[in-house]
C-alpha cells in the first residue's frame, strides 16, 4: 500500500479558496483604512497651497485720440468676462474677454462718452469695486457704476454691459464754494453718501447725501455740508469705512482718524504716526483695519483694540515684501481680508492679514500700470499698462487657512490680544472665520479626560472586584450585564444628559458633591460591618448574594444625597449654589458642563474598559496568584504587587481603548457640552469636541469651502487620535501577548 | 494499623521509628484529617508524623490526594470555596486550622513550591526578595545579602548573579524552577512544600533540582509530592504511598520500596497500576 502524500482535490481547493478569502477581507480592510486616509488627505490639501498668479489673457486696447488716452480706472465683471477702462477722455470701453462665436478676445463690445463735448477727467475716485465718481477738468462731478446684466439667448449667455447714475444724473454739488476738489474719498450705503474732500483752498469738508427714501430705488437726496477742522495743510489719502463711521486722512506719515457718526460734528478721534517714510493707505475688507504701505517695502496692519484708555487704534501687524521697494499701491480684496502691494518696479506680493501668510510673489509689470484691479471674486487680476490689458488669473482660495492660524495664537480685528478662536460662522456678511483647530482638540480632549476620571475608577474597581474577589456564580451574570450596557445608543446617553441629568445637576449641584463622600464611605462602612457580623449570621446569606446588601445601602446614601442637597445649598453657599459658584467664586457656570458629560460618557465608556480590564486580570495565571500567597501575601498584597502587575499591560491598553472611544464619541459631546469652543478646564464649563463640532458644522458649511475643508481637516485631527490611541492600545497588548506568553 | 518492625530497620542508619518519634522530631503532626470537595471526600481520616529535618515524599496515582494533603499543610485549600476540612495539622503542638491562625504567617512558615515554575514578571532579585518585601523588609543591604544566601541555597547564584535584574522570564525552565525554590526559601520556612517540582522539566533539569532537595533537607523539612517512584526512592527519607484518599503505607523509603506491607503499595510499586 502506498501512503498519499498529495491531498484531495477539494481538500486544496478549500484550502487556497480560504486562504484568499482572508487575504482579500484583511487587503480590502487595510485598503478602505488607506483609502479614508487619502480622501481626508485629498480634500484637506488645497488649503494649504498656496496663490497662483498665471497670465491669462492680454491684448492691446484701441487708443482713440493720439495726445494719449491714460487709463484713469478699469474693472471686471463677477465672471470675468467683460473687462472696461474708464480713460482721461471721459470715454468708457467694454471688452470682451472671453472669445465667442462671433466675437474674438478683445472685441469691444460698448464704447460711451461719460462727459460733455471737450471736457477731461481730472480723476475718478473710486469706492468699493463699482462705484466711481468721475471728477472732469470743468469741476463736474458725476457718480457712475458700470453695469452688467445677463441675458439668455439660444441657451448661450451673453452680458451687457451698461452705465448707472445711482445718484442720478445730474452734477453732484459736493463743495458748496465749487472749488477745484484736490483729494476725495467716498462711501455709499443705502441711506446716505458721504464725501470727504480736501479742496485747493485747504479746507476738508464733509458733504452727506441723505436718501428721501433708498438710494436703490430712488435717487433723490438731501444734502448736508460740514466743514472739518484741520490742522494740517497737506493730504495725501482719504479713506472712508464702508459703514460711514470712520474717517482716515493721511498727511504725510501722520493718520487723522475723524469719527463721522455725528451729524452735527465732525471729531478728531486719534492720530497714528509712522516711523517709517509712508507712501501709501488702504482700508482693510470689512473697514476695520486699515494698511500702511512705507518706501522700505512694508505694510503694517492697524485696527482698533480695546485696551485701559477704551478703544485704540494699535499696529498688529507688518508684513514685507521683500524687495524692500517703496509700496506703491495697495489694492484689497472685496470680501477677504486678502490683500496685493505692488511696489515701485512693478513687483506684486500677495498676502492674507490675519493668517499673516504671504502667498505670492512675482514681477508681473514693468514700472506701474495706470490701473491694477481684483475682480470681484478675486479670482483674477486686471492690469491697463499703456495701451496693454493683461489678465492674470489668480488661484488663492483659501489665504486665511495656514498651520499657525490654526494651531496658534491669532490677533483677529476687534479683539483684544490674540486668541485661539473657533467660529466659524456669522450672521453678518462681511465676517470672517476664525479657524482655530486649538479649542475644539481642547474640548476632545477635556471631555474625553473628564469621562476618564469619572470612568476609569469605577470601570478598574468594578473589574478588579468582578476578576478576583466574586463568586464565579455572581460573575458569570454580572459580567455580560455590564456589557451590554455598551449596546446602549449613545444618543439616548447624550439626550438624558443633556435634557435630564444637566438640569438635575444644576439644581441639585450639592448632591453630587455629597455623592461622591457619602457612596465611598457608606460601601466602606457596610464592609466593616459585615467583616464584623458574628459568622453565624453571614452562614444565613448565601455568598453569591453578600455584595447585594450593598444595593439598598447605596439607594439610601443617594437619597440622603439629595435629600441633604437643598439644606446643604441653604447652610453652606447662601441658598444657591449655582449663584454662589457664579458669584461669590467667580466660576462661570453652564448648565451643560464637564461634569454632565464627565458621568454620562464615563458612562459609555465604563464598560470597554471594564470588560477589558475584568479579562486581563482574571487571565492572570492562578499558579502566579498561588504562588504569591504561598509566599505569606495576603489576598491584597497579591492584587496589588503581582496580579495588577500581570494584568498592568491590559489594563493600560483597556484604559487607552477607552480615551479613545470617548475621544471618537460624537452624540454624547454634541448633545451634552452645550458645543461652546472654549478654553477652559472649568468642570462647570462646556466644551466643543472636534466629533461634535463635524456633526453640528458639516451639513451648514458649502461644499469646497474653507470651512468644508477645515472640517476635514478636524476629521483627519480626530481620526488621527483616535487611530493613535487604538494603536497605542493595540501595540502594548501585543507586547503584553509577547511579555506573557511564557507564563 | 498493625505495628510490625520493619526489618529492615538494622539496615539503614538514619531509619527512624516513625510510629514513636519524640515531639523535638516532629516537624508536621498530622491527625484524623478529612477533606470533603463538596459531597466528595477528597482524604480519609489521615494521620501521620513528619520528621524534622528529613525528605517525606508522598507518591500515589493520579487523583489519589497526594496534592490535596500537600495543600492542608499550608492551607492552600482555603482559595477553593467549596472544601471543608476536619481533623488537624500540629505545627509546633499548634493546630493550624485553629481560628487564631494567621495563614499568611503560616505560609511564611511552610513554603510552597508548585509543579509549574511560576516566577512573577518581575526581574530575578524582585522574585527572590518578594516575601521579604511583603514583610515589610527595606533594608537593602539585608535584601542583598538575602538574594545571595537564597540563590546560592538554590544553587542557580553562580548562573543568574550578573544578571539579577533582568526579567526572570528570560530564564530556563530549570532555571525558572530553582528561582521559585529560591524564593520560597529566601523567607526562611520551616518546611517546604514541592508539589511535583520536577514533573515540568528535563531530565537533566530535574537532576540539578533532585541534588538540591538533598542539600535543601539540611535546613529545612522536606515534603514533596511526586509521581515519579524512581524520584521518590532517590530523594526522599520517608515515603508515604496513597491511594483514594486513604494513607495506605508510610515508612521510611527503603523499606517502602524494598518490603512494602500492603499489597497495594507492592502492586503500585511493581507498576500494575498507576
Amino acid at each position: 500500500m502506498t501512503i498519499a502524500l498529495n491531498s484531495s482535490g477539494t481538500r486544496r481547493l478549500k484550502n487556497s479558496l480560504a486562504k484568499w478569502l482572508i487575504t482579500l477581507g484583511g487587503i480590502s480592510v487595510l485598503f478602505t483604512l488607506v483609502l479614508i486616509f487619502m480622501y481626508l488627505l485629498y480634500v484637506i490639501k488645497p488649503i494649504f497651497n498656496s496663490a497662483k498668479v498665471e497670465p491669462n489673457v492680454s491684448f492691446v486696447i484701441d487708443k482713440r485720440a493720439e495726445n494719449s488716452s491714460d487709463t484713469l480706472s478699469a474693472g471686471l465683471d463677477e465672471l470675468q468676462e467683460l473687462a472696461y477702462q474708464i480713460n482721461k477722455e471721459g470715454i468708457v470701453d467694454f471688452y470682451q474677454l472671453k472669445a465667442t462665436s462671433e466675437h474674438a478676445v478683445g472685441y469691444k463690445v460698448l464704447s460711451k462718452n461719460l462727459l460733455a463735448e471737450n471736457n477731461q477727467l481730472d480723476m475718478i475716485i473710486e469706492s468699493g469695486v463699482y462705484l466711481k465718481l468721475l471728477i472732469d477738468n470743468q469741476n463736474n462731478i458725476q457718480l457712475i457704476t458700470p453695469q452688467f446684466k445677463a441675458t439668455y439667448t439660444d441657451d448661450t449667455r451673453t452680458i451687457i454691459p451698461s452705465i448707472g447714475y445711482p445718484l442720478g444724473n445730474e452734477n453732484l454739488i459736493i463743495d458748496q464754494q465749487n472749488k477745484t476738489i484736490k483729494k476725495l474719498a467716498f462711501a455709499m450705503t443705502e441711506e446716505q453718501a458721504m464725501f470727504i474732500a480736501f479742496t485747493d483752498d485747504n479746507r476738508l469738508i464733509k458733504t452727506t447725501f441723505i436718501a428721501e427714501d433708498d438710494f436703490n430705488y430712488d435717487p433723490a437726496y438731501e444734502t448736508n455740508y460740514q466743514e472739518i477742522d484741520f490742522v494740517h495743510n497737506i493730504v495725501d489719502d482719504i479713506l472712508i469705512t464702508p459703514d460711514l463711521t470712520l474717517a482716515f486722512i493721511r498727511s504725510g506719515n501722520i493718520i487723522s482718524i475723524f469719527e463721522l457718526d455725528d451729524e452735527d460734528n465732525v471729531s478728531l478721534k486719534a492720530e497714528i504716526s509712522s516711523v517709517t517714510e509712508l507712501t501709501t493707505m488702504a482700508l482693510l475688507s470689512g473697514g476695520s483695519s486699515i494698511l500702511l504701505g512705507d518706501n522700505a517695502g512694508t505694510v503694517s496692519q492697524w485696527f482698533e483694540v480695546a485696551g485701559k484708555n477704551g478703544r485704540q487704534f494699535k499696529q498688529i501687524r507688518t508684513f514685507t515684501t521683500k524687495n524692500n521697494e517703496a509700496v506703491s499701491r495697495i489694492v484689497t480684496e472685496q470680501f477677504r481680508k486678502s490683500f496685493y502691494t505692488m511696489t515701485l518696479s512693478g513687483v506684486v506680493d500677495v498676502f492674507y492679514t490675519t493668517s499673516e501668510a504671504h502667498l505670492w510673489q512675482g514681477k508681473i509689470s514693468d514700472g506701474q500700470p495706470n490701473a491694477m484691479v481684483i475682480s470681484p471674486r478675486a479670482d483674477g487680476l486686471l492690469l491697463i499698462n499703456e495701451n496693454k490689458l493683461e489678465l492674470f488669473s489668480v488661484e488663492n482660495e483659501h489665504p486665511e487657512v495656514t498651520l499657525s492660524a490654526l494651531w496658534q495664537e491669532v490677533w483677529y480685528e476687534g479683539y483684544p490680544e490674540p486668541d485661539f478662536i473657533w467660529q466659524s460662522t456669522s450672521g453678518s456678511d462681511d465676517f470672517e472665520g476664525k479657524f482655530s483647530l486649538v479649542p475644539i482638540s481642547f474640548g476632545t480632549i477635556k471631555a474625553a479626560l473628564y469621562a476618564m476620571l469619572f470612568a476609569v475608577p469605577i470601570a478598574l474597581s468594578a473589574a478588579i472586584y468582578t476578576a478576583y474577589f466574586m463568586t464565579p456564580g455572581l460573575r458569570k451574570k454580572v459580567k455580560p450585564t455590564i456589557e451590554l450596557m455598551e449596546a446602549l445608543p449613545t444618543v439616548i446617553l447624550g439626550f438624558l444628559a443633556g435634557l435630564w441629568l444637566a438640569p438635575l445637576i444644576e439644581d441639585f449641584l450639592p448632591a453630587v458633591f455629597l455623592l461622591v463622600i457619602f457612596l465611598p464611605c457608606s460601601t466602606l462602612i457596610t464592609a466593616f460591618a459585615w467583616h464584623n457580623l458574628p459568622k453565624h449570621i453571614k452562614n444565613h446569606v448565601p455568598e453569591t448574594l453578600a455584595p447585594m446588601i450593598l444595593i439598598p445601602v447605596l439607594l439610601l446614601a443617594g437619597y440622603a444625597a439629595f435629600s441633604l442637597s437643598p439644606v446643604a445649598e441653604l447652610h453652606l453657599f447662601g441658598g444657591d449654589m449655582r449663584q454662589y459658584i457664579t458669584n461669590e467664586l467667580g466660576i462661570s457656570f453652564d448648565q451643560r458642563n464637564a461634569l454632565v458629560v464627565g458621568i454620562a460618557m464615563g458612562f459609555a465608556v465604563i464598560p470597554t474598559i471594564f470588560t477589558m480590564t475584568e479579562d486581563a486580570i482574571f487571565s492572570v495565571p492562578r499558579h502566579l496568584t498561588s504562588g504569591s500567597l504561598a509566599l505569606g501575601a495576603t489576598q491584597w498584597q497579591t492584587l496589588i504587587k503581582v496580579v495588577l502587575l500581570t494584568a498592568s499591560p491590559g489594563i493600560f491598553s483597556a484604559v487607552m481603548m477607552g480615551l479613545g472611544r470617548a475621544v471618537g464619541e460624537t452624540m454624547i459631546v454634541l448633545m451634552a457640552t452645550g458645543n461652546t469652543p472654549i478654553l477652559d478646564w472649568s468642570i462647570f464649563q462646556g466644551m466643543r469636541t472636534l466629533a461634535a463640532n463635524i456633526a453640528v458644522e458639516m451639513p451648514e458649511s458649502e461644499v469646497g469651502s474653507s470651512h468644508y475643508r477645515i472640517l476635514f481637516l478636524a476629521a483627519f485631527v480626530l481620526f488621527v487620535f483616535t487611530f493613535v490611541f487604538n494603536t497605542l492600545a493595540e501595540f502594548v497588548r501585543q507586547r503584553l501577548r509577547e511579555k506573557y506568553s511564557s507564563l | 494499623m498493625i505495628s510490625v518492625k520493619p526489618k529492615a530497620l538494622a539496615d539503614s542508619p538514619n531509619k527512624m521509628d516513625l510510629e514513636n518519634l519524640s515531639p523535638e522530631q516532629i516537624a508536621l503532626d498530622i491527625k484524623g484529617l478529612n477533606l470533603f470537595y463538596g459531597d466528595k471526600q477528597a482524604l480519609q481520616n489521615i494521620t501521620m508524623s513528619i520528621p524534622k529535618g528529613q525528605v517525606t515524599a508522598f507518591i500515589g496515582p493520579s487523583g489519589c490526594g497526594k496534592s490535596t494533603l500537600l495543600r492542608c499543610i499550608n492551607r492552600m485549600n482555603d482559595l477553593v470555596d467549596i472544601c471543608k476540612i476536619t481533623g488537624e495539622i500540629n505545627l509546633h503542638g499548634e493546630n493550624i486550622y485553629d481560628r487564631h491562625i494567621d495563614v499568611a504567617e503560616l505560609r511564611r512558615k511552610v513554603g510552597m513550591v508548585f509543579q509549574r515554575p511560576n516566577p512573577f514578571p518581575k526581574s530575578i532579585y524582585e522574585n527572590v526578595v518578594y516575601g521579604l518585601r511583603i514583610m515589610g523588609e527595606k533594608n537593602r543591604r539585608a535584601l542583598d545579602e538575602a538574594v545571595e544566601t537564597a540563590l546560592k541555597s538554590a544553587a542557580l547564584w553562580n548562573e543568574v548573579k550578573d544578571r539579577l535584574h533582568e526579567s526572570a522570564l528570560g530564564l530556563s525552565g530549570g532555571q525558572q524552577q530553582r528561582l521559585v525554590i529560591a524564593r520560597a526559601i529566601a523567607i526562611k520556612p520551616e518546611v517546604l512544600l514541592l508539589d511535583e517540582p520536577t514533573s515540568a522539566l528535563d531530565p537533566i533539569s530535574t537532576l540539578v533540582i533532585e541534588e538540591l532537595i538533598n542539600d535543601l533537607k539540611k535546613q529545612f523539612t522536606v515534603v514533596i509530592v511526586t509521581h515519579n517512584m524512581q524520584q521518590a526512592a532517590r530523594v526522599s527519607d520517608q515515603t508515604a504511598f496513597m491511594y483514594m484518599g486513604d494513607l495506605i503505607e508510610y515508612s521510611d523509603t527503603n523499606t517502602l520500596f524494598t518490603m512494602p506491607n500492603k499489597k497495594k503499595t507492592e502492586d503500585y510499586i511493581t507498576g500494575r497500576y498507576g
